[in-house]
């Protein structure tokens, strides 16, 4: 039986045991309070975690992070002065840059781990967590958060800014930098981001969303 | 095998979806829960693994050794690698930013090529580490990887940024693509070793 207060709504048919991802031992799934974590009787690996509020969380930094996106690809990231030459360009700007000189490579994978696949994150996360707040099933829940599952490893939003940090440091020496407001809309879209991925346990999540669905279910046939 | 162990997950012909961790019989092909390919443990995993860590490792020469990017200033083209990179910020006593590049773009990535190296030997019995700390070499590979990608990054914004006909630009070198495929390549060599293997391994011996 479920505990409300307790742990996540889980499915009847949810499988009873977890096993561990580093040494594959079977557990009991266990309903735990917010804030506590689950780790492997055998080799102490996390297994799952009752992240706090995980759903408005997550719901709240995507929002922001959306948000924040929008303004990163509009407003310029940094701007330099040498000697009255002026040149600014948008995170977007510096991928464009190194595909007109011939770098599609490199440009295509700053497009693709800075803009197009946190943009994508984002707005699967929305997908997948407003309707489960709400306690609703949309179609493709389970497709699109397979892919959130799978790609998070490669939205590299805070690796740019240390990036974006080193460069600057580089730059002192060569000009007058300007900051602009793309870059500390940024910053916050690393915190936004960071917050949003770090809300999600991603156990919990699946347990949410096959329940959800298996209610969906009944109420369709009852 | 002892009393009051903990059932392996294997052995009881169980096996958790490699995408959405829902236990279930490996014989089901599909994922009750997520629709993804049920196996007790990744395909062909040390073998894979081992493939893209010998490409890495192929990209992880030319990275090093190529200049990274060129700085074009009124004629002069000036090429940098990553280590001429580092040391000019040794020079002028910018010691964390040194180490930060040093640590990101040389020490990780070869550390992280030697990692899944001594992870595979043991997963097929060829080295002895105890699993836990197996364990712990493999959650930090995955952990740090992505971070490698920082130095192409740089070269991104500097490129898109010093662009002052004629005075001075910068462009990309051929160790930035080098760069960027050895950092992609070492994170799916990762993503493909199943750490389990390494307990399967330690579970057979035990019971010869």
């Amino acid at each position: 039986m479920q505990e409300p207060s307790k742990g996540w709504p889980r499915a009847e048919t949810a499988s009873e045991h977890a096993a561990c991802h580093f040494c594959d031992s079977l557990q009991k799934v266990v309903s735990l309070e917010e804030g506590k974590d689950a780790h492997c009787s055998v080799c102490g690996g996390e297994m799952y975690e009752n992240r706090k509020q995980s759903l408005q969380r997550t719901i709240s930094f995507s929002l922001s992070a959306l948000l924040l996106m929008v303004l990163v690809i509009i407003f310029p990231f940094l701007s330099l002065n040498r000697s009255g030459l002026k040149s600014s360009m948008t995170v977007w700007e510096a991928a464009t840059s190194l595909w007109e000189q011939g770098d599609q490579m490199i440009s295509v994978a700053t497009a693709v781990f800075i803009v197009f696949l946190p943009s994508l994150l984002i707005l699967s996360l929305l997908y997948v967590t407003i309707p489960l707040s709400l306690g609703k099933s949309l179609p493709g829940m389970v497709a699109i958060f397979r892919v959130v599952s799978m790609l998070k490893p490669w939205a590299m939003v805070e690796v740019f800014f240390l990036g974006a940090l080193v460069s600057l440091l580089k730059l002192v020496k060569l000009a007058d930098i300007a900051i602009g407001v793309g870059f500390w809309a940024f910053a916050l879209l690393m915190i936004s981001m960071v917050g949003a991925l770090g809300s999600v346990n991603y156990f919990e999540y699946w347990d949410r969303i096959e329940a959800v669905r298996e209610r969906m279910r009944k109420e369709t046939f009852s | 095998m002892k009393k009051n162990a903990v059932p392996i997950a294997l052995e009881e012909n169980l096996a958790a979806c490699h995408v959405c961790d829902r236990v279930q019989d490996v014989a089901l092909h599909h994922c009750q829960r997520c629709g993804a390919k049920v196996h007790a443990r990744k395909p062909e995993s040390i073998q894979r693994c081992l493939a893209l860590l010998a490409a890495s490792i192929i990209a992880y020469i030319p990275a090093n050794v190529f200049p990274i990017m060129e700085v074009t200033q009124l004629g002069d083209t000036e090429s940098s690698t990553i280590l001429s990179g580092v040391a000019s910020f040794w020079r002028i006593k910018a010691y964390p930013i040194a180490i930060t590049i040093f640590v990101a773009s040389v020490l990780i990535p070869g550390l992280k090529l030697l990692a899944l190296g001594v992870l595979c030997a043991t997963a097929v019995g060829k080295v002895e580490m105890s699993p836990k700390r197996a364990n712990h070499i493999y959650w930090l590979t995955e952990l740090v990887g992505r971070w490698s990608m920082v130095d192409v990054f740089v070269v991104a914004i500097l490129v898109g940024l010093v662009n002052f006909e004629g005075i001075m630009s910068i462009t990309a070198g051929p160790a930035a693509v080098a760069f960027a495929v050895m950092v992609i390549l070492t994170m799916l060599a990762a993503h493909a070793f199943d750490p389990k293997l390494v307990w399967d391994r330690m579970r057979k011996e035990a019971k010869v």
